[in-house]
């Protein structure tokens, strides 16, 4: 009855309009740029099947008429997927700012004049491609137009120079195409007809949530327990609430539970927010991607052909782990809450927290922790926090023995700082000794002023 | 009369200094009991063990017959502390601290309104209550946190320094509050205080602390008596000197 009294001032205390205010406006702006994305995403795929060519020949020579000819006939082939609506126009001068603002137009190839003499004095003829910028945003500068109007070109110019050497269509498609490629990728003694680049954009899909949802817990457990404890001290509350008939392991269980428990929930709004962020800007590009590639199995079949989808007990592996991991941060939080006086000092004492979750989740985006020299493994491998990140590719790829050396080293992690935690917390220094970064203590300030002992 | 704490030997020893040395005194039941002392003399400190808060290096302290030692949870059933300075949580309103502050001492539900109409009576804070702790003056904190401190009606209530940052008139009824708890219904006080006239006008009987020592203890008309002292200020002022000619 007084554990739930306390966890439930505990958990009003955390949870306020403030907070929730917050996870409201989080999971807003995900849903906002996830829907901006698939609409950005959506124009550029519709773009592409709808392509504006914008040519001008300077030139004008039977052979660059034959080009453009060439190019009006690619939308008349039933055989082609290539949709592109060709838009001679006229211009002249390097203007060509003016030119694109006079035609109203974004993007612009200009075959200029002596196009076809460089190609009959066998040297490279210019051709000069025009695209107007808008923003610095990746999305928004795709121009679909030029390049195939390049590659229509350059297509012109081999089939020409070809059909000049007295090559047929057969010779001629065996040589842009020389080889078909079956790509085939093994994981252990499993093999799946699929390219190492599907399985690992797939994957890497995947497991762009975990690492989030890990540093989010990690970072929003250790500060609410770290501002819970230092700010009872800051306000005095703490003495009063320790005088109280309640035992110690009661107040500072329930700061751990509540501190937990709304680290949880925002877990799981970021995870739900997240998502719908990365479907909105994945989905489309992964279908595309897709029948782009034309493979004969899907990726997710192919997964589990190599058995590196995760199975139950693995799910249930990496939730054990993922509460160690919240246990940790737990007991080294009320190490250095109670070590604090001053609220300014949360955000420094936050900072090694930080730091360990940061190297980690970053080292694990960008490289395999395995290959890296002996040195910086340990190092890396001496963080708790690592073994969480690498939780899912070392399951995934039956690294069980890394997994369970992980696991094994966390538990012991947190057996070492909850003991440190609660000796602390059950102990006078709760009440006695600060730790101040950068600034004299308030206790000693005040302790020197009143010529009284630094532990009073 | 009855005790309701006996200090024996009470002693705290820090890394480098000796912060209450060989403290001993008693407070009968109905009996307001204050520390005097100059700053950094260990008043603080010895509140503080008798609290449970810390543990003394020797000697030992009991409430109600309950060693702070061996058993600190019992002595926290009979004591309220109210520390010097103390603040309240600035989020919730006062009326929801009384109910959790009264649900750490009670369980059943009953109970812990009587405790909670008790404290809006002697804090007469009215319809503040339902306002927000952090919207309040530093006067109305005080006065919520005293009735928090006796709305249990603990055994011992120990405040440090009561009335510190209070004007004249929240200050006398404090006072006024504290002594006829004690007088009336029976509740003793440990207080800590540098205000003389406070000591003088509230306490039944006074302890001048200095440099960890428990100097001298009694009546304050007493004191006044065998130091040939106007005042308890005077009082005060030759133990310390006293103490520094020793």
């Amino acid at each position: 009855m007084k554990f739930i009294n306390l966890l439930k001032k505990e958990l009003a205390e955390l949870v306020n309009k403030n907070m929730l205010l917050g996870l409201v406006v989080t999971v807003a702006i995900f849903m906002i740029l996830g829907g901006i994305m698939k609409t950005t995403i959506n124009d550029v795929v519709d773009e592409s099947k709808n392509v504006t060519i914008n040519i001008c020949d300077r030139d004008k020579t039977e052979f660059t008429e034959s080009i453009l000819e060439a190019m009006e006939n690619v939308n008349k082939d039933p055989d082609s997927n290539v949709s592109a609506k060709i838009n001679i126009i006229e211009c002249e001068g390097d203007d060509y700012a003016a030119i694109l603002a006079d035609n109203d137009i974004s993007s612009l190839v200009i075959i200029p004049v002596g196009f076809t003499d460089s190609l009959d004095k066998k040297e490279q003829p210019e051709l000069i491609s025009v695209s107007r910028m808008t923003s610095a945003a990746t999305m928004s500068n795709i121009d679909v137009g030029n390049e195939g109007a390049i590659n229509l070109i350059k297509q012109c110019i081999s089939s020409t120079i070809a059909a000049d050497t007295g090559m047929d269509d057969q010779q001629y498609q065996l040589m842009e195409e020389p080889v078909i490629l079956t790509e085939n990728t093994v994981v252990d003694d499993k093999d799946a007809r699929i390219s190492q680049d599907s399985i690992m954009s797939k994957i890497m899909m995947q497991n762009m949530l975990l690492p989030i949802i890990v540093f989010v817990l990690i970072m929003m457990t250790s500060q609410m327990l770290m501002s819970a404890i230092s700010n009872e001290k800051i306000d005095k509350t703490l003495e009063t609430l320790l005088s109280a008939p309640v035992s110690r392991l009661s107040v500072i269980g329930a700061k751990m539970l509540a501190a937990a428990v709304v680290a949880l929930l925002n877990a799981a709004v970021y995870m739900v927010a997240f998502s719908t962020f990365v479907s909105g800007a994945t989905d489309e590009v992964t279908q595309s991607v897709s029948e782009a590639a034309g493979v004969s199995i899907t990726v997710d079949q192919a997964l589990e052909q190599l058995g590196l989808n995760l199975g139950a007990v693995d799910y249930i592996l990496i939730g054990v782990q993922l509460f160690f991991t919240i246990m940790i941060c737990l007991s080294v939080s009320i190490i250095l809450g109670a070590l604090i006086d001053d609220a300014k000092n949360v955000q420094s004492m936050l900072m090694p927290i930080m730091l360990c979750a940061m190297v980690p989740y970053i080292i694990s985006m960008l490289a395999d922790i395995n290959s890296l020299p002996m040195i910086f493994r340990v190092i890396v491998y001496a963080i708790p926090f690592t073994h969480t990140f690498t939780a899912v590719p070392n399951l995934m790829f039956g690294n069980n023995m890394l997994f369970l050396g992980g696991l094994i080293y966390q538990i012991i992690v947190f057996l070492i700082c909850i003991f440190f935690a609660l000796r602390l917390f059950m102990s006078d220094k709760l009440l006695t000794v600060s730790l101040n970064i950068g600034q004299k203590s308030k206790y000693k300030k005040r302790n020197k002023k009143n010529n009284v002992p630094e532990e009073e | 009369m009855e005790n309701v704490l006996e200090v024996k030997g009470l002693t705290k020893q820090y890394t480098k200094v000796l912060a209450a040395d060989k403290v001993s005194f008693e407070i009968g039941k109905g009996e307001v009991f204050a520390l005097i002392g100059p700053n950094g003399a260990g008043k603080t400190t010895t509140i503080r063990m008798i609290s449970t808060l810390l543990t003394p290096t020797a000697g030992d302290a009991s409430v109600m017959g309950h060693s702070i030692v061996s058993e600190p949870d019992k002595v926290r059933e009979c004591i309220t502390y109210l520390p010097d300075e103390a603040g309240a949580y600035k989020n919730m309103k006062g009326i929801k601290y009384l109910q959790f502050m009264a649900g750490l001492f009670c369980t059943d539900l009953e109970e812990i309104g009587k405790c909670v109409d008790r404290a809006k009576e002697i804090c007469q804070l009215g319809e503040r209550l339902n306002d927000k702790i952090g919207s309040y003056s530093r006067g109305m904190i005080r006065k919520l946190l005293l009735a928090r401190s006796v709305m249990t009606r603990p055994k011992l209530a120990i405040l440090d320094e009561p009335t510190s940052g209070l004007d004249v008139i929240n200050a006398i009824e404090i006072r006024k509050t504290i002594k006829r708890l004690a007088h009336e219904e029976g509740m003793s006080f440990l207080l800590s205080s540098h205000n003389m006239l406070e000591i003088e006008f509230v306490s039944d009987r006074v302890g001048i602390i200095t440099k960890g020592h428990l100097m001298v203890t009694g009546a304050a008309d007493e004191l006044k008596q065998r130091y040939n002292a106007a005042n308890l200020e005077e009082v005060f002022e030759r133990v310390v000197k006293q103490n520094e000619v020793h």
